[in-house]
């Protein structure tokens, strides 16, 4: 459903994505880990076709997000950690707003409204404006927004910030539910406890390359070491020498 | 299936029409005090502009045999003028629009074609570059039809050719603010920026040479080579390739009655919008998107310099890189001198000055409108070469305070007055700091009014010495510009204290409430007042029969009003913004 194919991206000088290639099929539950700065943003907004690939290629169920980005994005989802919205108009707006720009028509969006607006709890504030909501509600309508079209692919920056344990359980429940669906969910998070209590597979990116990739238990393994997850994942997260240095981890990109 | 659902074009301009309604409505629970205020200034601006073109409009419409001339010259240059702003206008903010734009990120991940995100930011932006356009021509537009006393059917129509002339600057902006995003980065914008800018100062001096004025070119038969030479000046506002000069033709053949050659320049207009608006809505989208791509994907501007890459690596192979890190910059240094200033105080100093510098909107906008001011200020030698009636001097040089003051007034209320607002956001680190916030408010005020000193009191001595006053003139005006500079710095940090904002990041946002309004009101009031007060109480007389008498007393009443103005506009609400501060609570 997501293929990412030797994806690379340079800013300037940095190479903050380093040849990651990656293939997430149609109903898994994706997370990627990571320290800050280790290209998981660049690759979600390559693989959402924000910005070009310097090389390789992103695709969502098989359309190429720059040859064919149309055809891509109809299937697609993305929420970014701090979404946008429109301040001056109400959550039923904004949430109609969408569902007309993903073309479906007025009766599937009420349809499908009525089932995530409950579940979201957002019935109190769907007719004020957006501008007023706390931060933890209007993550609530940007992701009910995001899944209204009933994506074959989501991505999501961040889910659980501003959301109370309440919500953040709901929004988990719900995911699952649509990846059970046959939904593709790519999340990219800091909170490793989300990430080993939801992931059919995680992936570690450090210093732009695709560190490591598998369930819990096999990233445990490759890393040597017992118990939560957060010890693989320090262990494989080790600062990497500067290139051309010798002794950098040998990566491990490409395992789909 | 595709006919059944609403445009994406058509939403995106249904979702922008209801938040502007919903804006429009949302006026009702602001302030009234606010809304009036901003109700009797922009009146007041309508008046006042339409009395002055009015006047101005009949007065050179009367010069024997030139008036119609003349008037024509100044409309071509006026739309030339405005042409040239306008277009500077639309690539600051199309760039802004397109690159730098929370929305445009957004709607470029969804099923939106690129095509279509442009063609919506290009008309956003251009509404937005443009709309103070017409309401500042409209008074010069109504005066220009009164004083020609055209037919009715001229305002609906000059409407019309102005709403098309402003899509050619707005088509143009958009496409060259693709262009710098794609092939310049900052540096090299700023760069070639300043390299444009020198090479139209240096274009501008070569050509506007003052032109001497000797009686002997004035008789008759000469003062007609003189005005040529004058208008030769302005002779490219009629260069026929510019689309000034199709509106203008446009406007005023249609004020004269002459529809047809109106119409003809109304099609020229009409087509050149046609053909680049299509060619933008058509075909730039794709480049939109290249452009923003490249936009996001800028490494560091500095590490294009080996010099700094050099640095960066001579950093990082220290054995004691922060230790290098922390040493003093050279302001920090003059600073510490003697130890007057406290190390808390020297280190929001220090930063108050980093932010300022490293913001470019902030120091852009002092030295555009100081710049401005001084060219103005350099280029007084070649009037008073010209002007020998002290009165004329007298009165140039009480317009010059009062320049100076309102460019003062504009960025005290757009820099210093958001400041509080700004630092109760950041509470974590200077709020809660031992300092405490009103030794931190009354800092920023002395730090703002010294700093803007050096300016205000650079300029007026400048402005003294081109109208070759003498030093009791130069000692007055300093005087007053102290005077006014401390004032005009304890309203903004007063009002800014007095009415903060501690919810809003966007300082632009801050200064568009109430208190931002009020006190660009009441520094406005205060320098009108001022410099009035000060001017007809001049000690040196303010009648032109009057002016080189020395009148001590006049001089005494009007200097003690004016400090007690000046006293009351400036302490009052200072002293109301540190007690608020006082009892804020966090």
């Amino acid at each position: 459903m997501i293929e990412l194919e030797d994806l690379v991206k340079h800013f300037g000088d940095v190479r903050a994505v380093d040849g990651i290639t990656l293939t997430v099929p149609r109903g898994e539950f994706f997370c990627v880990l990571g320290p800050n700065a280790a290209g998981k943003t660049t690759t979600i907004k390559m693989m959402v076709g924000l910005i070009r690939p310097t090389s390789g290629s992103a695709r969502v169920a098989g359309f190429d997000l720059q040859s064919q980005p149309l055809e891509a994005r109809a299937r697609l989802s993305y929420v970014p950690d701090f979404p946008f919205l429109y301040d001056k108009l109400t959550p039923w707006e904004f949430i109609r707003f969408t569902g007309q720009l993903f073309r479906m028509p007025e009766d599937r969006i009420r349809t499908e409204a009525e089932e995530l607006i409950p579940r979201f709890s957002l019935e109190p504030w769907l007719h004020k404006p957006i501008e007023g909501l706390s931060h933890g509600t209007r993550q609530r309508v940007a992701i009910a927004s995001a899944l209204l079209h009933r994506p074959e692919a989501f991505v999501i920056d961040e889910p659980m910030v501003g959301l109370d344990p309440h919500h953040a359980r709901i929004v988990k429940d719900l995911l699952r539910e649509r990846s059970r669906q046959g939904m593709t969910i790519f999340l990219s998070t800091h909170q490793i406890e989300v990430a080993e209590e939801m992931a059919d597979r995680v992936g570690i990116i450090h210093q732009g390359r695709l560190m490591a990739v598998g369930t819990p238990e096999e990233l445990r393994r490759r890393a040597g070491v017992d118990g939560a997850l957060e010890q693989a994942f320090l262990a494989l997260t080790r600062p990497l020498d500067p290139p051309g240095a010798g002794t950098a981890m040998a990566p491990t990109g490409g395992v789909p | 299936m595709t006919g059944t659902f609403p445009s994406p074009l058509r939403l995106l301009v249904g979702t922008a029409v209801r938040s502007m309604c919903r804006r429009v409505v949302s006026l009702r629970d602001q302030s009234w005090l606010l809304l009036a205020l901003i109700t009797a200034f922009l009146s007041g601006y309508a008046v006042l502009a339409f009395a002055l073109f009015y006047g101005g409009l009949r007065f050179i419409g009367r010069f024997p045999g030139l008036g119609g001339l003349l008037v024509e010259r100044l409309l071509f240059l006026l739309f030339a003028c405005l042409f040239g702003l306008l277009l500077i206008s639309n690539l600051i903010v199309s760039y802004t629009n397109l690159f730098r734009n929370r929305e445009t990120a957004f709607l470029l991940t969804l099923p939106v074609p690129r095509r279509v995100v442009f063609q919506w930011k290009l008309a956003e932006s251009t509404v937005i570059a443009s709309w103070a356009f017409l309401f500042l021509i409209a008074p010069l537009l109504v005066a220009y039809g009164l004083v020609h006393q055209v037919a009715w059917h001229f305002y609906p129509m000059v409407l019309l050719m102005i709403g098309l002339f402003i899509g050619l600057p707005g088509i143009l902006g958009c496409w060259l603010a693709v262009q710098v995003a794609r092939f310049m980065d900052r540096r090299t914008f700023q760069v070639a920026l300043v390299l444009g800018v020198s090479l139209l100062v240096a274009v501008l001096v070569l050509r506007f040479r003052p032109t001497m004025v000797t009686e002997e070119s004035l008789e008759t038969a000469r003062v007609l080579n003189v005005i040529d030479r004058l208008l030769d000046n302005t002779r490219f506002a009629q260069f026929p390739l510019l689309p000034s000069y199709w509106l203008s033709s446009s406007v005023q053949n249609w004020g004269e009655g002459v529809v047809r050659a109106a119409l003809f320049f109304f099609c020229v207009l009409l087509s050149h919008v046609l053909f680049f608006g299509m060619i933008a809505v058509l075909w730039l989208g794709d480049a939109f998107y290249e452009a923003s791509s490249v936009v996001h994907s800028r490494g560091s501007l500095l590490a294009r310099w080996d010099w700094f890459r050099r640095r960066e690596e001579r950093q990082r192979r220290s054995s004691d890189p922060i230790a290098r890190l922390s040493r003093p910059v050279l302001l920090e240094t003059l600073l510490a001198w003697r130890g007057i200033l406290a190390p808390d105080v020297r280190a929001l100093i220090v930063k108050d000055f980093r932010v300022f510098w490293r913001d470019t909107t902030q120091w852009g906008q002092a030295f555009m409108l100081f710049g401005l001011l001084t060219v103005y200020i350099v280029n007084l030698r070649h009037f008073t070469r010209q002007l020998d009636s002290p009165f004329w001097i007298s009165l140039v040089s009480y317009l010059n305070l009062g320049a100076c003051s309102l460019n003062l007034a504009t960025l005290t209320t757009r820099f210093v007055f958001p400041q509080f607002s700004l630092e109760g956001k950041r509470v974590w680190v200077v709020g809660l700091a031992p300092i405490g916030l009103v030794s931190l408010v009354r800092l920023k005020f002395w730090l703002t009014s010294w700093t803007t000193l050096g300016v205000t009191l650079g300029l007026i001595l400048l402005s003294c010495s081109m109208l070759g006053l003498d030093a009791a003139h130069t000692l007055f005006f300093a005087a007053v510009i102290v005077v006014m500079t401390f004032t005009l710095n304890a309203i903004a940090v007063g009002l800014g204290a007095l009415y903060p904002n501690f919810r809003e990041t966007n300082p632009a946002k801050i200064v568009s409430g109430f208190g931002g309004t009020f006190c660009l009101v009441l520094s406005f009031l205060y320098i009108v007042g001022s410099v009035v007060l000060l001017a007809l109480g001049s000690p040196w007389g303010w009648r032109p029969e009057s002016v080189g008498e020395f009148r001590p007393y006049h001089a005494l009443a009007s200097g003690t009003a004016f400090l007690a103005i000046s006293l009351l506009s400036g302490a009052v609400p200072l002293r109301m913004g540190l007690r608020r501060v006082a009892a804020t609570e966090l």
